[in-house]
């Protein structure tokens, strides 16, 4: 183990410091331009405003705008192990070189190649596009489900007076402080067929031990069980601040009037939530169809059955080394979620007030 | 210098007008002049000579010091290496390069341990980003993958590879060049058995089974490996008269009697024999090893050292049993260890790690490798090392090696790899029957061929 001298420290500095005074250096000249141009030349009085979004703005177009016209680019290319870096083509020139009698739509096979094979070739080395994707629907429904039961249950039990809430509250936010892979690591050792805590509890309450990694159904499980307990703290939070934020007044209302606590959680609790439990579930599916962490680790074996898409897309990416057709596949997903959030937001108006 | 020389020859200039100017010369004076001249000329002559040496000197110094600047200049290497922590194979690794930059001190590193696969996937992104590594070590099957995106140099005319055990070589060639510089040959899988638990290890299939009964009423498990990987499986496979490839080394040949046989072999030992765990990857199976909860394991030559350090003389090394239905010794996989270039490399950089690769590869260092790590060496020279002759774990490890048969390089072996590990698992999770898995290799390695162009 190498010891963290002073030159190791100056030599990381170095590497940093370059990129720091970069952007430094780079956002001085930027001002200096907006500055001269929009106040000098154009007089114009949004100069202060443009200046303080300039950044910001080439920040953005360097990390997503750039990158997203990158991979649209790559997704129109054959890049391949075979392929690599220079020597990709776009699908249609490679078309050229191919015998006519060969070619039956010039759309799907030579110009959208990759986005057609993402629906008529196995994403993976046996599953087809369609059935990981309505497993991935099962995944984010079953989690999102049980985060917000969860979630709820233990917000509703925190928001009432008792002694060492404070502690309660903390314990049982440490999942979501955890840094995730850490977490689903750990997880993952706790599922092994011989030393995991599960198994080991199942054998001593005289069960059959499980197949958690090569069962299908089980490995499966086992990624719902890791998941909902890594997602339960955040929907707490969030709903338990919605709590706090109704007033108690409704609820003494409600007893003078003879309502049990049933008809105050559908009639009160329910309803004055919703502001809060829409963004958040709203989030939360978005985070969990995109929860990369959760199945890839725990899935060890790399079953079909337990990928669901952005683990599938990370595969046929890094380690089957479809590039162009990956970057086809993730603008598939883009464009999925995109789709939900547009519908999620116009059903539920979400941003109404940023509008009005 | 040239004061000197001036000065010298005014004095031959006025003593030549004092000669002239006494008239006609006597026989004596021209004797004083000539004794003169003599002198002159050879005080002339070493004055020059010294001058001369001093300039050529100062010229020598220059050029040595510019010389020496050059080989000074700093140099970082990055270097990915497969080898883990466990067997205290990143460890070996680290000291050659902190032994390296003892002696050369301008060259630096940083020792970068990575899993195997792990490291062929970043090493590719690394590449299409371009901010490859310096030098990678690593098996021999990555060439097939590198070479085909072009990000690795030949070796031929860097190195004088005839002084590397040819098998070690021919596991790294592609298209008649030499992609990686053998570090050690083997990286083949052989039955490793704790003696205290297994006097004689088995030597057919019908011998392993016949002797499991009693391990197992012991509570021992009989025989682990890791049953996550097809790497483990290939050496039943050729055990049963299957290849992966045809002829031709790239066409799949998965789908066939021997695999549905092998498969069935491996499903009747976890199912029927109950010989092997209900589940077990690498490290599970190795802790089971380690722990005695396993009388025998399957595993490579990497492992060697760990085990010998934990279990001493109860290790043997013995040949993976002979399979009994047809009378053929499993066929593992042989290859090596290797360093390979990333074709980015040049300048200073390229000459220190060249330097370092025959650094890395000399004979000291191999048979280091030998002590430390019980790993057959890649230098011809190495092999005659008495620790070799001497060491009864290598012994058996090159007497497994010679059943083996190389591990195919070429870029289509990875498509048979990602179509053979989900069946195999199948299989042995009893969720698929070994004739519908083996179809089912056959048709995903087909479907991935097809994606490679």
């Amino acid at each position: 183990m190498h010891s963290l001298t002073f030159d190791v420290i100056r030599r990381s500095l170095e590497e940093v410091g370059s990129t720091v005074a970069l952007i430094f250096v780079g956002t001085v000249l930027l001002e200096a331009l907006l500055y001269f141009v929009l106040r000098r030349i154009f007089k114009s009085k949004f100069t202060i405003p443009f200046m303080l979004l300039g950044p910001a703005i080439v920040g953005l177009i360097a990390l997503i705008v750039y990158p997203l016209l990158w991979e649209f680019n790559l997704s129109l290319t054959n890049m391949s192990l075979r392929h690599f870096g220079d020597k990709a083509q776009y699908t249609w020139v490679v078309c050229q070189t191919l015998d006519p009698a060969k070619i039956d739509s010039y759309l799907t096979d030579c110009l959208i190649k990759n986005y057609a094979n993402v629906f008529r070739l196995p994403v993976l080395k046996q599953a087809y596009f369609f059935p990981v994707f309505f497993k991935t629907i099962l995944w984010t429904f079953i989690n999102v489900f049980f985060h917000v039961l969860g979630g709820l249950g233990l917000a509703i039990l925190l928001n009432r007076p008792m002694r060492g809430r404070g502690l309660y509250r903390a314990i049982l936010i440490l999942p979501w402080a955890i840094p995730q892979v850490i977490a689903v690591l750990a997880w993952r050792g706790e599922f092994h067929f011989e030393y995991g805590f599960m198994n080991i509890i199942l054998r001593d309450l005289g069960m059959q031990p499980i197949k958690w990694m090569t069962d299908p159904t089980w490995n499966f499980v086992a990624m719902v069980l890791v998941n909902v307990w890594l997602g339960i703290p955040f929907m707490m939070v969030i709903l338990l601040g919605g709590l706090q934020s109704i007033s108690g007044e409704f609820y003494e209302a409600a007893e003078i009037d003879g309502a049990s606590n049933f008809q105050q959680f559908t009639n009160i609790t329910l309803p004055l939530l919703r502001p809060v439990m829409t963004p958040a579930i709203v989030l939360g599916t978005i985070w969990t169809f995109n929860n990369f962490n959760v199945p890839f680790f725990i899935n060890q074996n790399e079953l079909e059955s337990s990928d669901i898409l952005v683990t599938a897309l990370f595969r046929a990416a890094f380690q089957y080394n479809r590039y162009g057709f990956a970057a086809a596949f993730a603008f598939v997903i883009f464009v999925i979620l995109l789709i939900y959030s547009i519908f999620y937001i116009k059903i539920t108006g979400g941003l109404k007030e940023v509008y009005e | 210098m040239k004061k000197s020389i001036l000065g010298l020859l005014s004095v031959m200039v006025v003593l030549s007008i004092l000669v002239s100017a006494c008239g006609s010369a006597t026989p004596e004076t021209v004797t004083v002049v000539q004794t003169v001249e003599k002198v002159v000329t050879q005080e002339v002559e070493t004055v020059v000579t010294k001058e001369v040496e001093k300039v050529v000197t100062k010229e020598v110094e220059k050029v040595v010091t510019k010389e020496v600047e050059k080989v000074a200049e700093p140099v970082h290497i990055v270097l990915w290496t497969k080898e883990g922590e466990t067997d205290g194979g990143l460890q070996f690794v680290q000291s050659l390069a902190e032994a390296y930059t003892s002696i050369h001190p301008n060259v630096t590193f940083d020792v970068v341990n990575k899993d195997v696969e792990a490291l062929r996937e970043d090493f590719q992104t690394a590449a299409l980003a371009g901010s490859s590594p310096d030098l990678l070590w690593t098996v021999n099957d990555h060439a097939g993958p590198f070479t085909a995106a072009d990000l690795i140099m030949p070796v031929d005319d860097l190195f004088d590879l005839s002084a590397y055990v040819d098998s070690a070589l021919k596991a790294a060639k592609l298209d008649g060049k030499t992609w990686g510089v053998p570090i050690s040959n083997g990286n083949h899988l052989m039955l490793l058995y704790n003696k205290s638990l297994v006097a004689t290890p088995p030597e057919t299939t019908d011998d392993l089974i016949a002797m499991a009964a009693d391990l197992k009423a012991q509570g021992i498990t009989p025989l682990v490996f890791n049953q996550t990987e097809p790497f483990w499986m290939v050496p039943w496979l050729g055990g049963f008269g299957g290849a992966v490839f045809a002829d031709d080394g790239v066409t799949p040949t998965l789908d066939t009697p021997a695999m549905v046989n092998t498969l069935a072999f491996l499903h009747d030992i976890k199912y029927k024999e109950e010989i092997i765990p209900t589940e077990s990857d690498y490290d599970g199976a190795d802790t089971l090893f380690k722990e005695g909860k396993a009388a025998m394991i399957i595993n490579g030559d990497w492992s060697l050292g760990g085990y010998a350090d934990l279990l001493g003389k109860d290790l043997g090394v013995a040949r993976i049993p002979k399979v009994s239905a047809t009378g053929e010794w499993p066929k593992p996989y042989t290859a090596g260890v290797y360093f390979m270039l990333p074709n980015t490399l040049e300048g200073a950089k390229l000459d220190a790690v060249v330097d370092f690769v025959k650094f890395a590869t000399n004979t000291n260092n191999q048979a280091l490798m030998v002590a430390k790590l019980n790993r057959l060496p890649a230098l011809k020279t190495a092999l005659d090392d008495p620790l070799i002759s001497q060491n009864e774990l290598l012994k058996g490890s090159a007497d497994q090696m010679v059943v083996g048969v190389p591990m195919p390089t070429v870029l289509e072996m990875r498509c048979n790899w990602d179509a053979m590990k989900p069946e195999m698992q199948a299989v042995l999770a009893d969720t698929k029957t070994p004739e519908d898995a083996a179809a089912a290799m056959q048709s995903a390695a087909d479907n991935c061929i097809k994606t490679l162009e």
